[in-house]
C-alpha cells in the first residue's frame, strides 16, 4: 500500500532529515517507526501524508505518487488517511466533539452518523465528559486522545499516528493501543511513530528504526 | 443534503465570527445600490421628460417686418435648405396679438391701451423629431438668426438648454455612482472575506490536511458573498422605493411638478440591478479566494 523508493528530505543544506529511505508497507499492516528524537520519524509521516514533498525519490500510495497529486484527487486521498499529528493541530476554540467531527464532515457524512461516531470514540478513549469542552482547556493527554479520535473517526484506510502516547499513563496508553489495534483488525493500515517502548515491546508487527535520517534496521517484533 | 447542511453551518459560523464587519459590508452594499439606483431613477425620469419636451420644441424667429408672400417663399426655401422641418408657420402682428390676448384670458383689458401691432411678426419653426440634440438646435438657431430681417431667435423655453446640461451632468453623476457601486461592493466583500479567511487560517489549513475539497472550503465563502449581494441590493432597492414614495407624496400637491410624472423602475430593471449586485459580490468573494485560498 505504501511504497517508498529512495525518498530523501532535505529541509536546508545542513538539515538532511531523511536519506534514501526505501520501505514498503503492506495494506492492512501495523508498522512501527522508532528512533531517537530528531531521527526523522515525523518527517517520514509527513512525506506519506503529502504534507511535505520529498526532495528526491518516490512515494506511492495505492500506486499513486502522492506528491504529484493536486486538488480534488489529493483531497480524496487525504480523506482516506487519518493523521494524529505530534503537535495535535486541534482547533483550540472548538469543543472536543467538533474537532473530531471535522474529519467526517469533509467527506459529507450524515450528521446523525457523525454524532454517534463521536460519542463512541470519546467513550472508548475515556473522554465522555469532555464532549462539550473547548479543546484549548483540556490537558495535554486529553488533547492527544482527541487528536487520535479525529484521525480515526472517518474510518480511514490508513492511519498515521505520531507519538500517540507521549503524555499518557500506562492505563490510558493501553486503551489507545487497543483502539488502534481494533482499527488495524478491521483492515486499516496503521503506522505508528514512537519512542515509547511500552507500545512496541511486545508487538508481533514490524518495527523500523531510524537513525539520523537513515534506516538502521527493520525487524519483526517477537510478539511475546 | 449533508453537503448543504455542512456548508450552511459553516456560513453561520463565519457570520457569527465576523458579524460586525459583515454588517458594515451589508450597509455599504445597500448604500451603494441606493445611491446608484437613485441617480439612475432620476436620470431615466429626466430622459422621459426630455422626450416630452422635445416633442413640443419650436423655434420662434422674430422678424422686423411682416414678410410679403414673395419673401415668405424665400424664407421657407432658406430654412429648408438647412434641414427638413416638420412645420413652418408665419405669425402676423395681428395673430400674435390675438394669441397674447388669449393667453391673458380674463386680464385682457391691460391690452386696451396698447396698439394692436405692438408685437413683432414671427415665424414658428418646428424642427424634425430627429433634430433633438441641443447642438443641432443651437446650430439651427444660429442659422435662422442670419436670415434677412431677423431680429431674434427664441427656442421654446429658455431652460431647455439648462435641462439638457442637467441631464448630461446627471449621466456623469450616474457613471460615477455606478463606478462607486462596483468598487465598493467588490472591495468591501473581498475585504470582509479576507478578514474571515485570515481569522480562520488554522482551521482552513487543517481542513485541507484532513481532505476538504476546494468546494468544501470555497462554497461557504461564495455563499457569503452571494448573501451580501442579495440582501444588500434588495435592501437598497426597497429603501429607494420607500424614498421614492415619500418624495412622490411630498410633491404631489396640485400645481407642483404636476407636469412631471415620476415613475419607478419597471420590475425588470430592479431585478437587473439586484442581479448585477449579486454578481459583483460573488466576484468579490471569488477574487479574494483566488488570492488567499490557493489549494
Ligand atoms: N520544518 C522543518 N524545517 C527545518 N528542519 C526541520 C523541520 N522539521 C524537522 N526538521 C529537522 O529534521 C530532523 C528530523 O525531524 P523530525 O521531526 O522528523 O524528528 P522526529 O524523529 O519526529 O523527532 P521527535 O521524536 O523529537 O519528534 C530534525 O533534525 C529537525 O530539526
Ligand atoms: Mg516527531
Amino acid at each position: 500500500m505504501i511504497e517508498m523508493i529512495k525518498a530523501s528530505k532535505v529541509y536546508s543544506e545542513d538539515v538532511e532529515a531523511l536519506k534514501d529511505i526505501s520501505v514498503s508497507i503492506a495494506s492492512g499492516e501495523m508498522f512501527f517507526i522508532i528512533g531517537m528524537s530528531g531521527a526523522g520519524k515525523t518527517t517520514l509521516l509527513k512525506l506519506i501524508s503529502s504534507m511535505e514533498a520529498p526532495t528526491s525519490g518516490l512515494i506511492e500510495i495505492a500506486g499513486q505518487p502522492v506528491h504529484l497529486l493536486k486538488g480534488y484527487k489529493l483531497a480524496r486521498l487525504r480523506q482516506k488517511i487519518g493523521v494524529a499529528y505530534q503537535d495535535f493541530k486541534l482547533l483550540t476554540d472548538r469543543t472536543a466533539a467538533e474537532n473530531i467531527a471535522i474529519s467526517m464532515e469533509v467527506s459529507y457524512k450524515k450528521p446523525q452518523i457523525i454524532r454517534k461516531r463521536v460519542k463512541d470514540l470519546l467513550a472508548a478513549l475515556d473522554l465522555t465528559d469532555k464532549h462539550n469542552k473547548i479543546t484549548g482547556e483540556l490537558s495535554r493527554g486529553e488533547q492527544q486522545r482527541v487528536t487520535l479520535a479525529r484521525a480515526i473517526a472517518n474510518s480511514p484506510a490508513m492511519i498515521l499516528v505520531d507519538e500517540p502516547t507521549g503524555n499518557l499513563d500506562a492505563e490510558t496508553t493501553e486503551k489507545v493501543i487497543k483502539l488502534l489495534t481494533k482499527c488495524n483488525k478491521s483492515g486499516a493500515t496503521v503506522v505508528i511513530a514512537t519512542h515509547d517502548d511500552l507500545i512496541y515491546r511486545h508487538t508481533p508487527h514490524r518495527i523500523m528504526e531510524l537513525q539520523k535520517g537513515s534506516i538502521l534496521s527493520v525487524i519483526r517484533g517477537n510478539g511475546l | 443534503m449533508s453537503f448543504w447542511f455542512t456548508v450552511i453551518r459553516q456560513v453561520g459560523r463565519n457570520l457569527r465570527q465576523t458579524w460586525s464587519s459583515q454588517l458594515m459590508t451589508l450597509l455599504t452594499v445597500t448604500l451603494s445600490v441606493l445611491i446608484f439606483s437613485f441617480f439612475y431613477l432620476v436620470y431615466t425620469n429626466m430622459l422621459k421628460w426630455g422626450d416630452r419636451l422635445g416633442d413640443d420644441l419650436s423655434l420662434i424667429v422674430y422678424l422686423e417686418e411682416e414678410p410679403g408672400p414673395e419673401l415668405r417663399e424665400q424664407l421657407i426655401k432658406k430654412i429648408t435648405t438647412f434641414d427638413e422641418v416638420e412645420k413652418i408657420s408665419f405669425i402676423t402682428r395681428a395673430q400674435a396679438y390675438q394669441r397674447f390676448a388669449e393667453q391673458l384670458g380674463q386680464n385682457q383689458d391691460v391690452l386696451n391701451d396698447l396698439p394692436k401691432d405692438f408685437l413683432p411678426p414671427s415665424i414658428e419653426v418646428i424642427p424634425l423629431k430627429n433634430l433633438r440634440s441641443l447642438n443641432q438646435v443651437k446650430l439651427f438657431s444660429a442659422y435662422l438668426e442670419k436670415l434677412p430681417g431677423t431680429v431674434k431667435v427664441q427656442y421654446g423655453h429658455e431652460w431647455i438648454e439648462k435641462f439638457y446640461y442637467f441631464t448630461k451632468l446627471l449621466s456623469i453623476v450616474m457613471l460615477l455612482s455606478g463606478t462607486l457601486l462596483i468598487l465598493t461592493t467588490i472591495f468591501m466583500v473581498a475585504y470582509t472575506i479576507r478578514l474571515t479567511i485570515l481569522g480562520r487560517k488554522d482551521e482552513l489549513e487543517l481542513l485541507k490536511l484532513v481532505g476538504a475539497t476546494n468546494n468544501y472550503i470555497r462554497v461557504p465563502f461564495l455563499l457569503e458573498g452571494l448573501l451580501q449581494g442579495i440582501l444588500g441590493s434588495t435592501f437598497g432597492i426597497i429603501s429607494l422605493y420607500i424614498l421614492f414614495n415619500w418624495i412622490k407624496l411630498r410633491f404631489s400637491d396640485p400645481g407642483y411638478l404636476t407636469m412631471f410624472e415620476f415613475s419607478f423602475f419597471p420590475p425588470t430593471v430592479s431585478i437587473t440591478i439586484v442581479g448585477i449586485s449579486i454578481l459583483l459580490c460573488t466576484f468579490g468573494s471569488f477574487s479574494t479566494m483566488q488570492k488567499f485560498l490557493r489549494v
